[in-house]
């Protein structure tokens, strides 16, 4: 178990290092003068300007070095000069270019608003799937099995964003109902929290449960044809304890690990709904860090997150198995 | 008395009572024959096909329609003729009734044609998808069979970078790539379309070529110890020719499957990116039209209505027979 799990956080390592490499090497090997975008950003860009820029940043530096000095920002703190001179707390992830604070601090303010629409909405479709498909599975064959079969497949078909965008235009301008949707602070009450993310979680919960329901059906179907649950009913457990409790458990396992996987997928459609519902957020930012000119401190900083996220989802699902399905040993 | 290949090859077996030959029938014509019967998968393929006409006709039905979406073109209306003070139009919707001249009315602030602009959109998203699709299908079969064809160090480097493409956050690179590489160009505004247009292309390629490696791979594992194989490589057919000659032909349900359902992803993937403004800007896209309209909603319903309409009915429509195509050539569902 302890092996496995140290393998595990190693590979997981890998591919956070591999990935701010690849955005680093991305953007100071190519092409353009990484310097550029600085340059353009206050006033007109001349030569001079743009070679104080390049050496400051130390693009004259080799690429090695540069992406050295970087990670070592992340333990100890750095001064950072472009212009004026800027002092940077570990772990420090840059500088931004347009506003001129620490990328580590703009991060840490927008990570609530990102995780309350990730979290809220992920919780509501785990649950609204796994209802969901529990019931079609008990009642296999039947409309409501089919109905919602045949659902699934037309609301995975449509992009996520579409749909987003149709109830924001309904549900927010058409009809009213959640004339308020965007993100409150946690801090400034529970109730405007609440009510202003209902609608985006409604969109994420609606749109991904479907795929859980057919995930926990399929699962659900095969296990109820198990002995052990003909056992169960043979012996008089109540129906509703021999779905939820016996069957459930055992069918769960691989809905978990999708739900792990989908976490990439999740984060993504946080982007859009940060977009449509205006929540600012870290996928807002990024957004607005990668338009021209490029604020590239800020656009490492967020796929660094990213990348972190999505791996530690899906170390924590791989770990989460062994506990809640006896049957897998990890060795 | 030797059997001569001729006799062999004879496909059609006649039985001893003389009755109907029993030909035989390759995979590839059992799926399309229940394909055909798929009345859900018939219409949705009738829609693609529409709208496919539509976009490889836009340069006629424009031309005739006398409509652009490019406003800088000489033909077209200038924005001070159609245009009133606040950038709307004073022909057509929202605020004038229908008008045959502009059946979809015009953009707001910029005057091009809402229709003229639609149909060139959906010729960006389908030649984007297609591209993209085959491009990456082709990156995926060769790998694939290279993988798992080869043992040792080949197959483990390949597996390895297939592995690797697959746990990255393809998303977010897609979404940190695009800007960054059309930067490198972005000093030519000339080149502005053509190079976002490629970049575009060249991302989905890159970020969706390793399902279907792995696919590959694994039927070929399987496949590469069977006795065909093992019998062509006795008699010592090239590597070359039993890749392609003996296991791609079985290879075809993965292919034709991925290909199928990878272009609705990459046709909802290329309005995304448009949409949040990282993909195409210079050159017709349905996602850029409605990240233009959504600000416009409240005073002019259509022009948000006309674009999210059409990324609707195309993915779905695309998935729809993706999902049909994959069932046809599933020995296991019957219907």
């Amino acid at each position: 178990m302890a092996g496995y799990i140290v393998r595990r956080l190693l590979s997981a390592a890998l591919v956070v290092v591999l990935t701010s490499m690849f955005v680093f090497a991305l953007f100071f090997l190519g092409p353009a003068n990484a310097a550029r975008p600085l340059c353009d950003l206050n006033g007109r860009c001349n030569p001079e300007k743009l070679a104080l820029l390049t050496e400051q940043l130390g693009l004259n530096d080799s690429v090695v070095n540069q992406y050295g000095i970087w990670a070592k920002g992340l333990v100890s703190d750095r001064e950072i000069v472009f212009g004026p001179t800027f002092h940077c707390d570990a772990p420090c992830l840059g500088i931004s270019y347009s506003t001129r604070g620490e990328v580590t601090t703009e991060l840490f303010d927008r990570f609530p608003a990102t995780i309350s629409v990730a979290i809220g909405g992920g919780a509501l479709y785990l649950v609204i799937g796994v209802v969901l498909g529990v019931v079609a599975a008990a009642r296999r064959g039947t409309v409501v099995d089919r109905g919602l079969v045949a659902a699934s497949l037309v609301i995975y078909s449509i992009p996520f964003y579409v749909v987003a965008l149709v109830a924001w235009i309904f549900f927010s301008l058409e009809w009213g109902i959640f004339p308020d949707t965007t993100y409150h602070p946690i801090s400034e009450g529970v109730g405007p929290w609440f009510w202003g993310l209902l609608l985006p979680w409604l969109v994420l919960g609606f749109t991904n449960s479907t795929t859980y329901a057919r995930y926990t059906r399929g699962q659900m179907v095969e296990t109820l044809g198990e002995d052990y649950i003909r056992t169960a009913t043979a012996k008089g457990v109540r129906r509703s304890k021999v779905l939820f409790k016996h069957a459930l458990r055992a069918a769960i396992v691989p809905v978990i690990t999708l739900f792990g996987l989908d976490f990439a997928y999740l984060l993504t459609g946080t982007i859009f709904l940060e977009q449509i519902f205006q929540i600012d957020g870290i996928g807002r930012w990024a957004i607005e860090a990668l338009r021209d000119p490029i604020d590239f401190p800020v656009v490492s900083a967020t796929v660094l997150v990213g990348a972190i996220v999505i791996v530690v989802a899906n170390l924590l699902v791989d770990i989460f198995y062994s506990f809640i399905d006896p049957r897998v040993r990890l060795a | 008395m030797a059997i001569t290949p001729a006799a062999l090859e004879e496909g059609v077996v006649a039985d001893a009572t003389g009755a109907e030959p029993v030909a035989g029938k390759s995979p590839t014509q059992i799926a399309l024959r229940r394909l055909r019967k798929d009345k859900v998968a018939m219409f949705c393929a009738f829609l693609v096909l529409v709208m496919t006409v539509l976009a490889i006709l836009a340069p006629v039905i424009t031309g005739a329609m006398n409509i652009y979406w490019d406003v800088s073109h000489p033909d077209a209306p200038t924005g001070s003729e159609v245009l009133d003070v606040y950038g709307f139009p004073i022909i057509g919707p929202p605020f004038n009734g229908f008008t045959w001249e502009h059946p979809l009315g015009l953009a707001p602030r910029t005057g091009s044609d809402n229709l003229a602009y639609l149909l060139y959109g959906l010729r960006t998203s389908m030649i984007v998808a297609f591209s993209a699709a085959v491009l990456s299908t082709f990156i995926g079969v060769v790998i694939g069979l290279v993988s798992g064809f080869s043992r040792g160090w080949v197959d483990r480097v390949l597996s390895f970078i297939t592995d690797m493409f697959l746990s990255f956050p393809s998303l977010l690179a897609m979404l940190a790539l695009a800007p960054i590489i059309v930067s490198h160009f972005g000093g030519n505004l000339d080149l502005l379309g053509t190079v976002q247009f490629v970049t575009l292309i060249v991302i989905l390629v890159i970020f969706g070529w390793m399902s279907l490696a792995r696919l590959i791979r694994g039927q070929v594992l399987s496949l590469r110890e069977r006795e065909f194989i093992q019998a062509a490589e006795v008699i010592g057919v090239p590597t070359r020719q039993i890749l392609f000659k003996e296991l791609l032909p079985n290879l075809i349900a993965p292919i034709v499957i991925t290909l199928s359902l990878n272009l609705p992803a990459f046709v909802a993937l290329e309005a995304g990116l448009s949409f949040l403004g990282l993909g195409l800007s210079d050159i017709p896209s349905l996602g850029k039209m409605v990240s233009d309209a959504r600000t416009y909603y409240s005073d002019y319903p259509l022009f948000l209505w006309v674009p999210v309409a059409a990324i609707g009915v195309l993915t779905l429509a695309l998935n729809l027979l993706g999902d049909s195509v994959r069932d046809a050539f599933d020995p296991r569902t019957r219907r």
